[in-house]
């Protein structure tokens, strides 16, 4: 009798501790089962600086995210995966890669490949298997005029950069009148020099100098001294980082001076700096995020600040927008899958639509077409070697200074 | 006084083109190679004239023998090793050699000195000649380093010329550029004199490189645009000589230049590449193509 119960106990005990077993595999089975999102990135090729950037700012993401246990999809947190694959730079590699990781990977959401011309091109494939997609460096609205439902990028419009700085030109500035734009003959760096077109002669300052220049030249010096024979007092420049560091150099060649030069995107970069030394100061510039900025937020962050100082206790280096961007698409997938309480589709996109996400990257609502429209891209100038914040006033570290040479 | 300005760009870009393109026409006129490894190895001479003047403080123009003799030993190694064992297989397999081994450089370029663009910023900088300065009527203006730059880079041409002219390897790689097998039953060593060849091309592009690090953002993709540039040049001038080079230089300079002006900087390339085609048709030698080096 005695052996028997001892039997039966046992038996108890290990049926008990069977069931506790499974019981706790099937929750953590259920929590640890990730919401995977697919990220086509330039990681080799002519972008790999921008493609590195953008993987930096998903993957800080990712280890907040998943440090606090994950996404809070109702009752429940799930942690995030991100699936990543490399398109070598080439768009329509990104379009191939988008399709596998929707019919392949079967991911629940995606984020864009890099740029405003590979974005356009991938949402086509979200458009087609209805998967949100979030799109963190496509600033150009050509890219969202398709009519497409499940495309959000978090850069405002090109307009958005050049408007506050021609503001601020015209405020801080009044003897300047004549306005000379060179402007990379590429999607987004052209249409951000006819922004700047607009904005200049619609506050009735004369465009003496507009001109593109080809994808690859190696030298500036004839369109640059045109430009200086035309004695303009804000020259504009819109490009990447290697034709900005060889047009500064280049106009510092020629002794051209003017009151002000603006360069989009380079100078946000700690790159340009190092590599035009003393050149780059004074020159102006527009971006979407700035590591000044002071937002405070309702996500993963918790701040602008505190967002900097995570990333720099990570990388070591200061965040830059793209950098930055690369993390607000994830803080806005989450916020929205958060408010949707569910990883359906379909109830996530109406999340999105709503908007309202305050987040360390600004406040973030999206227009009828999916492009952000709720905050002001910070207007920047270096001086003395550093970035100083000259508007919006709320986050301004100095004032505009006047003359380049 | 805008044209003359322009002409002065383009003779300061002609030299510096000459200087990318007259180690390629060698290598391309001598073994017959068509060396796509050219732009990648005038990276490499930027890339190490970038840290010998950051981390070490020695300036570009000194550094450049330096690179120079690295390249050439990296380049006498890469021919002996591998370019020599299909150097006597059709033009495709030896450029497709070259392409592959261009890759494999880009790639580990990528790797160890990251995609950052950089750019050697002297200081002081050596700045420009302003002749308004002393005649004020004269609104012109030369950048020092630019002229610098080309008036070493003329030095370096100027040694291989005389080397061609007056050495005894000089004189075998022209004989062996004019008939491969008469120098062959001259008693000439063939096999040295191409990696010698290849290795002076390599180092005529680390010395290039060195150059033009204070002028160009260097990084590790840029090989392709210093490519496209020699193989038109080689083209315009005539191959496989050093005037050549050096004409075909200054000409695409001086096009590239006016060509900007007159039809806008967005279509210079193309008007170079029109005379380009012009020249192909009727002149397919080149301005100064003939048979025999120098």
């Amino acid at each position: 009798m005695g052996f028997m119960n001892f039997r039966l106990g046992h038996l108890l005990a290990g049926l008990g501790s069977v069931a506790a077993l499974i019981a706790a595999f099937s929750a953590a089975g259920a929590a640890e089962l990730p919401i995977r999102i697919g990220a086509p990135l330039p990681l080799t090729g002519a972008l790999s600086p921008e493609g590195v950037k953008l993987q930096q700012g998903y993957e800080l993401w990712k280890e907040a995210v998943n440090a606090a246990g994950g996404i809070s999809v109702g009752a429940v947190k799930r942690p995030i995966e991100i699936v990543y694959y490399d398109y070598q730079s080439v768009t329509p590699k990104a379009v191939q890669l988008a399709e596998k990781l929707a019919t392949d990977d079967k991911v629940d959401f995606m984020f864009s490949p890099f740029g405003s011309g590979a974005s356009k091109a991938a949402s086509t494939v979200s458009e087609r298997y209805g998967i949100p997609t979030l799109a963190p460096t496509a600033s150009s609205s050509e890219v969202y005029d398709q009519g497409y439902k499940n495309l959000f990028g978090t850069f405002t419009a090109n307009d958005t950069l050049s408007e506050p700085m021609a503001d601020i030109v015209k405020a801080k500035a009044p003897n300047v009148k004549r306005v000379a734009i060179l402007a990379r003959n590429d999607l987004y760096p052209l249409a951000l020099g006819q922004e700047f077109e607009r904005s200049s002669k619609k506050r009735g300052l004369e465009v003496v100098y507009f001109e593109k220049y080809a994808i690859n030249t190696l030298d500036h010096a004839s369109a640059l001294t045109e430009i200086k024979a035309a004695k303009p007092d804000w020259i504009i420049a819109t490009g990447y980082i290697n034709d900005m560091i060889l047009i500064r150099k280049q106009m510092a060649d020629l002794g051209i001076k003017a009151q002000i030069v603006t360069m989009i995107n380079a100078p946000a970069y700690q790159e340009f700096i190092d590599a035009t030394g003393p050149l780059a100061d004074n020159v102006t510039s527009a971006t979407w995020w700035h590591p000044a900025v002071r937002y405070v937020s309702k996500d993963v962050f918790g701040s602008s600040v505190k967002y900097t100082e995570m990333f720099e206790k990570k990388y070591k280096v200061l965040p830059d927008f793209t950098n930055a961007t690369g993390s607000s698409v994830g803080v806005v997938l989450q916020l929205s899958i958060e408010r949707a309480g569910s990883i359906d589709r379909d109830k996530v996109r109406e999340a999105l639509v709503t908007g309202g996400f305050e987040t360390f990257f600004g406040p973030i609502s999206f227009n009828k077409a999916g492009q952000a429209v709720s905050y002001v891209p910070p207007v920047f100038q270096i001086q003395k070697g550093k970035p100083v914040v000259i508007y919006p006033d709320v986050i301004k570290g100095g004032d505009m200074a006047l003359g380049v040479r | 006084m805008l044209y003359v300005q322009i002409l002065i760009n383009g003779i300061l870009l002609g030299g510096l083109y000459a200087c990318i393109a007259v180690g390629f026409s060698l290598v391309w006129g001598v073994l017959n190679v068509i060396n796509i490894l050219h732009g990648s190895f005038i990276v490499l001479g930027a890339y190490l004239a970038f840290f010998a003047y950051t981390q070490l403080g020695i300036h570009p123009y000194l550094f450049a023998p330096i690179a120079a003799l690295v390249l050439f030993m990296l380049g006498y190694v890469v021919q002996l090793a591998i370019i020599n064992r299909v150097l006597e297989a059709p033009v495709l397999v030896t450029m497709t050699t070259t392409f592959g081994l261009a890759l494999l450089l880009d790639n580990l370029m990528l790797v160890v000195f990251q995609a950052n663009f950089r750019k050697v910023s002297l200081k002081p900088s050596l700045g420009i000649i302003d002749f308004s300065d002393t005649f004020p009527a004269l609104d012109l203006i030369v950048p020092v380093d630019r002229l610098a730059s080309m008036l070493f880079a003329l030095l370096f041409v100027g040694l291989l010329y005389w080397l061609l002219r007056h050495t005894v390897v000089g004189r075998a790689i022209v004989a062996v550029r004019m008939d491969r097998y008469a120098a062959m039953l001259m008693g000439v060593d063939t096999i040295k004199v191409f990696a010698v060849t290849f290795a002076l091309g390599a180092a005529l592009a680390g010395a290039a490189g060195a150059l033009l690090s204070p002028i160009f953002p260097i990084s590790p993709l840029a090989g392709t645009t210093y490519l496209g540039k020699a193989f038109v040049i080689c083209v315009l001038g005539g191959l496989g000589s050093v005037s050549g080079a050096l004409v075909g230089g200054l000409a695409l300079g001086i096009l590239e230049s006016f060509g900007a002006l007159f039809f806008g900087p967005e279509h210079s390339l193309t008007l170079s590449f029109t005379v380009l085609i012009l020249l192909l048709i009727f002149r397919p030698n080149g301005i100064m193509g003939k048979r025999g080096f120098v």
